[in-house]
């Protein structure tokens, strides 16, 4: 199996090579590395100002995902009755989440611009007030954050709308008969028989989001302190500051987090397919 | 129901297509245009009248000058899109063919432990770039294969294969195993049977398949940024390195570009549209 051995050598090998220059004081221009210990993941532990990337990531993956999932649920149960030209309107609504994020993303910078952006002119035109999006220190978060909702909603929608087309139309016949209130319907019907696609949409976005770097690098640049992800982290203590055994450290501490959520990714992928095989059997 | 309906459609329709429309008229005006402080949307044979005027002359100096180097840059716009091209085709390539054999072989023999196996190829998806690149870097070091081609198209094909291993045996096993077994009565051998039966059967999801893979090769920034600070450099590499410029960020030059760049994606978006779901999930998710 070729598709095996390539696998294994660019993934595994890096991996454990990645384990083992995290206990190094390695450095990029290739000088001697010696082991140095736990001293890295002391570094990235204890300072507090080392600990921010991670609350930053944390907080970036909860916000995003949620305001995701809510905005693309909403719309989903919006698109899902029949509408005419409904399939070029879903294939327009969702041609940003095909595009490279980083490409968008910079374009972003001028639509966010302070003085002469077009989102602080709409702003002003309807008598809002028009912060600056890209420099104020408490608003750069919030606009990493809104490139990212508006380039991953349509993900939510598409997969939630796929959960609501897979319940079958005879429940909610019954549920008609049985007189059941709409809000009653959407509570007992509709949630729970859609949310097995959607928590699979949650972990995959949750896995997506825990590497954010190219909107980051992209808007306010990888050594900010309000919005340094752990991906930024690692891109700056490596490539700027050449300290390989530290940005080791940090990839693993992404790494369990990625493989925490791929974990449970897979058994309930697993779990979902037994269900649904029972289901056919 | 139908106005709260129109309510939440209408306006997010509105804001998620405005960038993409803003991206596109921002390709067809003069820097100046760009910047101003009075937004200019309509584009027009001729300048606006006054300062106010949401009047520009649109113009197709900004394509026209992707031919010349931006300053700054040791080579021209398209000199990167060959990049990303060449990049892209071949690991797409690789990867549709290598995950084919792949999924063949797990949809049809029943193999040990495949479902860890299969999961394994999955998990490798979600890997985050900055989190191995570090020693792919040093790895890449000892073959020389630091700012080539062929270290990317390398990468990209890795990443890919869970991709297409996991698509190609959802559309393999959409196959009915009764075709090849009559080819196999008929005396082909398991190869033939799969370069005449399978392939032909399987085309549509190995050409889906390979949209997929191009998409996400194509995209790609996190290793082709951190390997590449030459020779190699792709399209995204290349607008992030704008960032910055001395001579004030270039965008009706960058807008060309992007559109350039976006637009056979957005092109194989509309023909892919029905795989979306299973595009983006894997194939995890049957309909």
């Amino acid at each position: 199996m070729p598709a095996l051995v390539v696998l294994l050598a660019m993934n595994v090998f890096p991996l454990v090579f990645n384990i083992y220059l995290s206990f190094t004081n390695a450095d990029l221009s290739g000088g001697a590395a010696r082991a140095i210990g736990t001293h890295n993941y002391a570094v990235v532990f204890s300072d507090a100002r080392y600990a921010d990337p991670i609350t930053t990531t944390a907080l970036f993956v909860l916000l995003s995902v949620s305001i995701e999932l809510v905005l693309g649920y909403v719309l989903a149960l919006a698109l899902r009755a029949h509408i005419p030209g409904k399939s070029a309107l879903l294939t327009v609504l969702l041609i940003p989440m095909m595009l490279c994020p980083v490409v968008l993303s910079l374009f972003w910078n001028l639509i966010l611009n302070g003085h002469y952006g077009i989102l602080n002119q709409l702003l002003g035109a309807f008598g809002l007030p028009q912060p600056q999006w890209l420099t104020d220190d408490r608003l750069e978060f919030v606009s990493i954050l809104l490139v990212d909702v508006w380039m991953w909603t349509p993900f939510m929608m598409l997969v939630s709308l796929a959960g609501l087309n897979a319940i079958p139309r005879y429940i909610y016949e019954a549920a008609e008969i049985d007189r059941a209130s709409r809000w009653m319907v959407f509570r007992t019907i509709t949630l729970p028989m859609s949310a097995p696609l959607i928590g699979l949409a949650v972990l995959l976005r949750a896995t997506d989001a825990l590497k954010q770097f190219d909107l980051v690098l992209a808007i306010t640049g990888t050594n900010d302190e309000t919005t340094q992800t752990l991906s930024a982290r690692i891109y700056q203590v490596v490539f700027r500051n050449y300290k390989v055994g530290l940005g080791s450290a940090y990839g693993v501490v992404i790494l369990v987090a990625v493989i925490a959520v791929a974990t449970i990714f897979v058994r309930y992928i697993d779990g979902l397919n037994r269900r649904q095989g029972k289901a056919q059997a | 129901m139908n106005l709260v309906r129109a309510l939440v459609i209408v306006p997010y329709f509105v804001l998620a297509t405005l960038p993409l429309g803003w991206l596109a008229l921002t390709s067809l005006k003069t820097y100046d245009d760009t910047i101003s402080t009075h937004a200019r949307f309509v584009p027009w044979t001729s300048p606006g009248s006054d300062r106010t005027s949401p009047r520009f002359e649109a113009t197709t100096a900004a394509y026209r000058s992707l031919s010349k180097p931006v300053a700054g840059t040791p080579r021209d716009f398209y000199h990167y899109l060959g990049n990303s091209a060449l990049v892209g085709l071949l690991s797409t390539l690789a990867a549709v063919s290598l995950g084919t054999l792949c999924a063949y072989g797990f949809s049809r023999f029943d193999l040990p432990g495949s479902k860890e196996w299969l999961f394994f190829i999955l998990s490798t998806r979600f890997l985050p770039p900055l989190a191995v690149v570090v020693p792919v870097v040093v790895m890449y070091r000892w073959f020389a294969l630091e700012n080539t081609h062929l270290g990317l198209i390398l990468l990209y094909t890795s990443f890919n294969l869970s991709l297409a291993v996991w698509l190609m045996k959802g559309f393999i096993e959409e196959i009915p195993r009764a075709f090849e077994e009559a080819a196999l009565v008929d005396g082909y051998t398991r190869a033939q049977a799969f370069l005449r039966v399978i392939i032909p059967q399987a085309s549509t999801g190995m050409a889906v398949t390979a949209v997929f893979c191009l998409i996400s090769a194509w995209n790609e920034f996190g290793f082709a940024m951190t390997l590449n600070n030459y020779d190699a450099k792709t399209v995204p590499v290349y607008f992030a390195g704008l960032q910055g410029n001395i001579e004030g960020v270039p965008w009706p030059q960058i807008a060309g570009g992007m559109v350039l760049f976006v637009a056979p994606i957005v092109l194989f978006t509309v023909l892919v549209r029905n795989h979306l779901l299973k595009g983006v999930t894997f194939g995890t998710i049957k309909q």
